[in-house]
């Protein structure tokens, strides 16, 4: 029988962090979208509205972003521990979890990570949110940066490859980002009820259930 | 006085006249040229630069088109030449100029030379500021604008003020020559001038850097190849958005504060591209540029990009794929989880 308990799965400064880029990241699609469609989608009012409000959460979520690399690297000092896969995570912990999510999962079996607060994620997430906080979003960062002071920027854009590629990478990106959205959200609901990964990202605790040996090995 | 004695005064006058000229005869404009072309001579306000000065549509007129009366003694008598004003000819425009602002605070030749003036398609869209910023000062500008345009520095910088402040609806995109300014990897772009390119062309004239065949014809083929050659590494092609035509009731019109009149014209407009070629005189020249350029050679034109109006249809078809890859979880996985909902019953998901 499995026995459930609390654990504190999410800091406060994560969690305000993972909710300021939620709405920073939702802000910028809808926004981003107008801004490249803007015979077609108006919702968000003025083109210029739509720039105004792009570049503001642009700026939010690269500030979040620093603050959240200064609290994992410097204040928490886990940043390895939790996004670094171990190699034991690559040569089994990656296949495992995938047999999870696309084969034993539908016959009823249990997930075969269980997370704990130094390892939270499990090796699929490890090599996911390695991509995307590591490479994916300091990208479009950093080339919506450049793209909203071109004038002064000019000489290291041209040095990039010109607005061109800077543009066509800054969208292609926030596309990616776009589709980690829908996929995020989806398995943020395969917990033991479809809510039980939202909560601890709101209150911080997770309740979990406590297993047999036998369960845990599937 | 009996009517006879009136036609033999009258014919006595005409004889007078005839034999008596007030003023010179005709003149050419060489021999005006003579003293006119020497600022030591004749002072610097009245020195003509020949070369610029036979480029301007006035040459056409020579200079007697619009200084019809020169004494015979001049400049010796100090009786300064007629001088025609420009309403004599641009009447229209000078009714539509009157109408503005800028009427009350500058007069036609503070802005047009008449001896250096070109037409919109002979000066490249950088040039075009420069009446502007005779009497605005740049910085300023930025500033003003800065209050409700975004990037509006980029904005003063790349375009002409007459691509706002012109009531012209249809728009060309003029494509400049530009190259570093110094060495530095960073250096920011200055107009490349005739002399420079026909020192980069060798043998070749300046347009076949581009225009490869010469045949006053830029296919997106030519323009790709010269973005990619790297010996071309230094020039920059930079687009502008010129207007069709000039009117000169400088104002600002309502449409142009709503940012998608440039940003979102949709396919059909503004795809007629020009390259603007420097010219020994010191002008430009316009060579047109296989239709599409805008909106359809990504690769054509590498720096110039209009926010929502050069975006390519390939782009977006592969941004869609990427997202629609990212519904294939929810959408494939979640289909089958419904499907399988009952081997996980004791959870009731």
């Amino acid at each position: 029988m499995a026995e459930k308990h609390l654990i504190y799965l999410q800091p406060k400064p994560v969690r305000i962090w993972h909710w300021l880029n939620a709405l920073g990241i939702l802000t910028l699609c809808l926004s981003g979208a107008q801004i490249r469609f803007p015979e077609y989608l108006s919702f968000l009012g003025s083109y210029k509205a739509a720039i105004t409000l792009h570049n503001t959460a642009g700026y939010l979520v690269s500030a979040s972003f620093v603050c959240w690399l200064i609290y994992y690297a410097l204040v928490a000092r886990s940043i390895a521990k939790i996004y670094l896969p171990k190699m034991d995570d690559l040569q089994h912990g990656l296949l495992r979890q995938a047999k999870y999510y696309f084969l034993t999962y539908f016959i009823g079996w249990e997930n075969p990570h269980h997370p704990t607060p130094e390892d939270k994620f499990n090796p699929l997430q490890k090599s996911a949110y390695l991509a995307i906080m590591f490479v994916l979003v300091p990208l479009v960062c950093l080339t919506g940066i450049l793209m909203s002071n071109v004038e002064p920027l000019q000489g290291l854009i041209v040095l990039l490859g010109g607005m061109k590629v800077l543009v066509g990478l800054h969208f292609l990106l926030a596309c990616s980002l776009c589709a980690f959205l829908f996929t995020h959200v989806y398995l943020a609901t395969l917990g033991h009820t479809p809510l039980a990964h939202f909560k601890p990202m709101w209150t911080g605790w997770e309740e979990v259930e406590e297993h047999n040996e036998t369960v845990a090995d599937h | 006085m009996k009517p006879s004695t009136k036609i033999r005064l009258l014919f006595g006058l005409l004889l007078l006249i005839l034999v008596f000229p007030a003023t010179a005869p005709a003149l050419e404009n060489d021999d005006c040229m003579g003293c006119h072309q020497d600022a030591e001579t004749v002072g610097e306000n009245f020195a003509i630069d020949m070369q610029t000065f036979d480029h301007t549509v006035h040459a056409e007129m020579g200079c007697q088109g619009c200084h019809e009366l020169v004494s015979e003694n001049h400049p010796d008598d100090g009786a300064p030449p007629s001088k025609a004003v420009c309403l004599d000819c641009h009447y229209e425009i000078d009714q539509q100029y009157r109408s503005s602002a800028h009427a009350e605070n500058a007069d036609c030749g503070d802005c047009h030379n008449p001896h250096r003036v070109r037409g919109l398609s002979k000066v490249s869209g950088y040039d075009m500021n420069q009446q502007c910023g005779s009497c605005h000062d740049t910085a300023e500008i930025v500033k003003i604008h800065g209050r409700w345009l975004p990037q509006a520095d980029l904005h003063i910088a790349m375009l002409p003020c007459i691509s706002c402040h012109t009531a012209s609806e249809d728009y060309v995109i003029v494509l400049n020559i530009t190259q570093r300014e110094s060495d530095a990897v960073f250096g920011d772009f200055v107009l490349s001038d005739y002399q420079t390119l026909k020192k980069r062309a060798g043998d070749q004239q300046v347009q076949n850097l581009i225009d490869l065949n010469g045949d006053d014809f830029v296919s997106l083929t030519e323009l790709r190849s010269f973005n990619r050659n790297p010996l071309n590494g230094s020039l920059l092609l930079k687009g502008t958005l010129t207007p069709k035509q000039i009117t000169h009731n400088v104002e600002t019109l309502d449409n142009r504060w709503d940012c998608s009149f440039c940003h979102a014209s949709g396919p059909e407009a503004m795809q007629t591209s020009y390259l603007a070629l420097p010219t020994e005189d010191g002008g430009y020249r316009r060579i047109e540029v296989e239709r599409g350029a805008v909106l359809q050679a990504l690769n054509g034109t590498p720096d110039f990009y209009m926010m929502g109006t050069t975006r390519s249809a390939s782009m977006n078809i592969l941004g869609l794929l990427i997202i629609l890859g990212g519904c294939l979880m929810p959408i494939g996985h979640g289909l089958l989880r419904f499907l399988t909902r009952k081997n996980r019953n004791f959870k009731g998901v």
